[in-house]
């Protein structure tokens, strides 16, 4: 029976260490998250056929890309493969619509132009379909990189490092717009990123490199709740990602409900609207224990729940929390004194606290 | 053409602008290559303003054309060896005929037309006096007034043997060594001769002759006696036609011989 | 002044870069694109016309295609005609002498291509030869155009390899630049100076284009 999605499996010592395993369902969004030098880049290249490994094999939907123990390696443009490069790598000699239909080859001739124009228009690039690239702005350029990613009706889609070159704005504008496609899209999608804010935004799933292996992959959720990943809290700090839905907006006192496996979460109402599908991160950092629920205090989100597990860094002097709220996990991260002073062991009963402006609360299309 | 996905605007401009300009340069090709057969005769540097003035007439009378390439005897010769498609050789030297011959390149021995002679050119301004004969440089030397001196080069030009020659029989060839300046062939010898840079030059007596000389300079004929005669020769080579042969006679008619000695060489026998 | 002349000039000029240019648009891609071991021998070779003396490579031809040598003889045998003397080895010679005015233009138009664009070319799903006409070709077409002008330029002025293997034959081998050396022995010294200055404009006139297709000025982008 044929596998759907991209199954990866890559070794080789030389031009970069690699020794991985990848996987990605149809509909997922696998980040690849590493320091540079990692070998990131390395896979995605191989992936697309641009680069070739010494061991391994790259197999979507049953197909098999590579495979060295069988001597296949298709060629990139045999491959069904979308890439967004890090520089766009768009053709200057050609106008915005050009570079999205140079990619439309496998389709009849009388289609290209309709479809070009469907790309354009869903990137909201229609109005700059006849410009030519060097008069495009940097967050332009990414749609049209993005849109003849998307015309090569691909398997996989491959994004590297995708925001590098734009500021914090046009980032976030851009990560919402990414979500959107992929939203309609049911194919795996890659993203190599060293920005972790890429990661919360658009991941479903997360695979932590670190020169050339894996120091840990899963679903996102899973590994932002472990303790246990000096490497990452070294890279990023701890905090768990959560997906919620908002149940409630009371704009008088600027406030919004979401509804969560965590329980209910409050936070400002900033731009959230009722139904809305958010995800939130909340820094292990801003989270309190505390023994008892308090009075008297600012914080709207006091939730009870039971301590987990506990991992402690001798270096720091810091212990990281794992505390079980409703059906999810939350992480807080307190001094060895605290956990001494509150008596916290696995099983016992304890109160996690939060300040609403402390959650950070994106809206998403929602992950399956 | 598929302007949409393909080239883009600019370079599709760039395309019809390149290839307008091949195009309009592709007749010159087309037209360079349809040339009149006229047969091509290779003649010895001293014949280039009595040979012409002969095909003239020739062509007033016959209606055919021939066309010339001029050089020295000795390069024209091993052009002939090297397949060159001259259909007659007039040389200077009966030499290079008497080679070819052997080699059978030619359709006989060929036939003498003309004795050269060498002249003492000086350039006008000149401390050179040629009336004074060749013995004049050995004065220049004296005085330190001789700057260049202009001949053709003797290893392949019969008028630069002869110019050797001549300078050897007066005791002046070593000391001449550093101020000669030698022509590639008798044309060009007379060329350095006539700049000014050089005192003057021993070139040919038909060239001294010429209209482009005559009024440039002052010469003196050298004794005939001071060198190997500069018995010229022509020839008919292996791929002569029938025009080639009809010039072949009219060369050795009364009009041809009449220009010859008008032109400063002596006529055989 | 001598039409025929200018006439062999110009077709001398056309047909080198009509024969060289394909090969020198395929030779210059290869080397730009591809790594391989002898790169550095076979980019020296390419350059070698430039500091070969022109009558080494008419010693050269003359030996190797003159009526003497066997293959000379073959020739003639089979088209009827030598080479030399010809204007068929005129070209020949000019092909030979203009190689590298021909492939180092075209070589460094087509690795001015930032590698990554190739790449992306490749995943958009365009074969080898869609890059190279698509994407590469297009690229580089201010380069190739500047390499033909100045090939042609270059062979206009050539010398003394056409003096050497073309014989100076009326209308088939005599160019431009040899009519003038012609006319200087003749004396005449107006035509030699009218058509110098033909040639002086031809140069100028290629100067001027040259630097109008500079890819600092013909691309935006």
């Amino acid at each position: 029976m044929a596998e759907a999605g991209l199954h990866v499996r890559l070794r080789q010592l030389t031009p970069v260490p690699l020794d991985v395993e990848v996987h990605c369902a149809a509909g997922e969004v696998l980040a690849i998250f590493g320091p540079s030098g990692s070998g990131k880049t390395s896979i995605l290249r191989a992936i697309a056929g641009l680069a070739t490994v010494a061991a391994g094999h790259v197999r979507v939907d049953g197909t098999t890309w590579l495979d060295t123990t069988s001597g296949i390696d298709l060629p990139p443009h045999r491959r069904a493969v979308g890439v967004v490069f890090q520089e766009y790598a768009l053709f200057p000699h050609l106008d915005v619509r050009q570079n999205v239909m140079i990619a439309l080859w496998h389709r009849p001739r009388a289609e290209r132009r309709a479809r070009a124009d469907a790309l354009l228009d869903t990137l909201r690039l229609a109005d700059r379909a006849e410009r030519p690239i060097a008069d495009l702005s940097g967050g332009e350029r990414q749609r049209v990189a993005v849109a003849r990613a998307l015309a090569r009706d691909p398997q996989v889609l491959l994004l590297d490092e995708p925001f590098a070159a734009l500021d914090r704005k046009l980032r976030r504008q851009l990560q919402d717009e990414i979500d959107d496609i992929r939203a309609s899209l049911s194919i795996p999608v890659v993203l190599v990123t060293h920005d972790f804010g890429d990661v919360v935004r658009l991941a479903s799933h997360l695979l932590l490199l670190h020169e050339g292996r894996a120091v840990a992959s899963g679903p996102l959720h899973a590994l932002a709740s472990r303790a246990d990943l000096p490497w990452l809290r070294d890279q990023v700090g701890l905090g768990s990602v959560i997906d919620a839905v908002v149940h409630a907006v009371d704009a008088t006192r600027g406030l919004a409900t979401l509804a969560s496996a965590v329980g209910t979460l409050v936070a400002p109402s900033g731009s959230l609207v009722a139904g809305m599908a958010v995800r939130v991160r909340i820094p292990a950092r801003e989270v309190i224990l505390a023994s008892e629920a308090p009075s008297g205090l600012s914080l709207h989100n006091v939730m009870a729940g039971t301590v987990l597990g506990s991992v402690d860094d001798e270096a720091t002097g810091t212990v990281a929390v794992q505390v079980g709220l409703g059906s999810g996990v939350v992480l807080a991260e307190v001094t060895r004194d605290a956990i001494a002073r509150l008596g916290i062991a696995p099983g016992r009963s304890i109160h996690a606290l939060v300040k609403s402006v402390s959650l950070e609360v994106r809206r998403t299309q929602g992950h399956t | 053409m598929r302007g949409d996905e393909g080239g883009g605007r600019r370079s599709s401009q760039r395309w019809r602008c390149g290839s307008l300009v091949g195009a309009a340069l592709a007749v010159a090709v087309a037209m360079a290559q349809a040339q009149p057969p006229a047969p091509v005769v290779a003649a010895a540097s001293d014949l280039s303003t009595a040979l012409p003035e002969i095909a003239a007439q020739f062509t007033r009378e016959t209606g055919d054309r021939v066309q010339f390439v001029f050089g020295s005897s000795g390069t024209l010769a091993r052009q002939v060896r090297d397949g060159a498609p001259f259909e007659l050789y007039l040389s200077a030297d009966e030499t290079y005929v008497a080679d070819l011959a052997s080699a059978g390149l030619t359709r006989d021995g060929g036939v003498l037309y003309a004795i050269g002679r060498l002249v003492l050119f000086a350039p006008t301004g000149s401390p050179l006096v040629p009336s004074r004969g060749v013995d004049d440089l050995r004065r220049l030397l004296t005085e330190r007034r001789l700057t260049r001196f202009a001949m053709a080069n003797p290893t392949h030009a019969p008028y630069g043997r002869a110019a050797e020659a001549v300078l050897r029989g007066r005791g002046l060839w070593a000391q001449l060594q550093p101020s000669i300046v030698l022509g590639e062939n008798v044309s060009q010898a007379a060329q350095f001769a006539v700049t000014g840079n050089a005192v003057g030059g021993l070139i040919a007596y038909s060239l001294a002759l010429a209209p482009g000389l005559r009024d440039r300079g002052t010469f003196a004929l050298v004794p005939d006696t001071g060198h190997p005669a500069l018995r010229q020769r022509m020839v008919r080579l292996a791929r002569a036609g029938p025009v080639a042969e009809r010039f072949y006679r009219y060369l050795q008619g009364p009009h041809a011989r009449a220009v010859f000695e008008r032109s400063g060489f002596a006529l055989p026998r | 002044m001598d039409w025929s002349a200018l006439q062999v000039s110009l077709s001398l000029g056309v047909c080198t870069v009509v024969l060289l240019l394909p090969a020198g648009i395929a030779a210059g891609h290869w080397l730009a694109t591809h790594r391989f071991r002898g790169q550095a021998l076979v980019e020296a070779l390419v350059a070698v016309p430039l500091i070969l003396p022109p009558t080494v490579l008419g010693y050269y031809l003359l030996t190797l295609f003159g009526a003497r040598s066997p293959l000379g003889a073959a020739f003639e045998r089979l088209v009827g005609q030598a080479l030399p003397f010809s204007f068929a080895g005129l070209v020949v010679a000019s092909a030979i002498a203009n190689i590298p005015f021909v492939v180092q233009p075209i070589q460094r138009g087509f690795e001015a291509v930032p590698p990554e664009v190739r790449e992306a070319a490749a995943c958009c799903g365009l074969s080898p030869w869609q890059r190279f006409r698509l994407v590469d070709l297009p690229l580089a077409w201010p380069a190739v155009l500047t390499a033909a002008i100045l090939t042609f330029a270059h062979t206009l002025g050539e010398f003394g390899v056409v003096l050497m293997v073309g014989g100076n034959l009326p209308g088939r081998t005599r160019t431009l630049s040899i009519a003038i050396y012609d006319r200087m022995q003749a004396f005449d010294d107006r035509g030699a100076a009218t058509m110098a200055a033909v040639l002086l404009a031809v140069a100028v006139t290629t100067l001027v284009l040259t630097s109008l297709l500079a890819p600092g000025r013909a691309r935006r982008g």
